[in-house]
């Protein structure tokens, strides 16, 4: 893959970019002072961070379906991909969440092509 | 004992620390999260700090 997608210029979906930051992003199982992580505190710190998006998110409108990405590889580490029922409301969320920062990083916003998350494979 | 349902803080609008926005804490940087892609990634901070965002190269 290119990794040279497509942008629409209005989707129901969007994509928040890098956005989700796994405590043990650096090396698997361990937080960045080299401690062992509990797996159980990393699946509340990802929970946490849905619960955080999906309230957030649920203002601008019905979300069809919410992905959060919570790879460690370099591909679309972190991408959040929601999916609105309605491309307004979608243009909605962008308006609102552009310009603004989530645990101390700016959100980078966009339009995303994908609309069947099944079928959602780079070719 | 239940856990407590009071709430979080949530992470939106939390701003970085003003001395921290370029450099940074180790894994809180584009740059020290993804070494092998310097390119998109000086990129993106630069639009991403002049408010530009139509042309950021998806990842």
């Amino acid at each position: 893959c290119s990794r040279l997608h497509t942008k629409p210029s209005i989707s129901p979906t969007l994509l928040l970019a890098n956005m989700y930051q796994r405590p043990d992003m650096i090396t698997p199982g361990v937080d960045p002072q080299g401690q062992p992580l509990d797996p159980t505190k990393i699946q509340q710190h990802f929970e946490d961070f849905y619960e955080d998006l999906f309230e957030e998110l649920n203002k601008y409108g019905e979300i069809e379906s919410l992905n959060i990405c919570d790879n460690l590889a370099d591909h679309m580490v972190g991408n959040v991909y929601v999916q609105f029922r309605e491309e307004e409301h979608a243009a909605e969320a962008v308006r609102n969440l552009s310009g603004r920062f989530y645990a101390g990083r700016p959100i980078i916003v966009d339009f995303s092509p994908v609309t069947d998350f099944r079928e959602a494979t780079c070719r | 004992p239940s856990h407590s349902k009071s709430k979080r803080a949530s992470g939106f609008d939390m701003a970085p620390p003003t001395s921290n926005l370029m450099s940074s804490a180790p894994g809180q940087g584009f740059q020290d999260q993804l070494p092998g892609m310097p390119q998109p990634m000086s990129a993106l901070s630069q639009s991403m700090f002049t408010g530009g965002s139509a042309q950021l190269g998806s990842l």
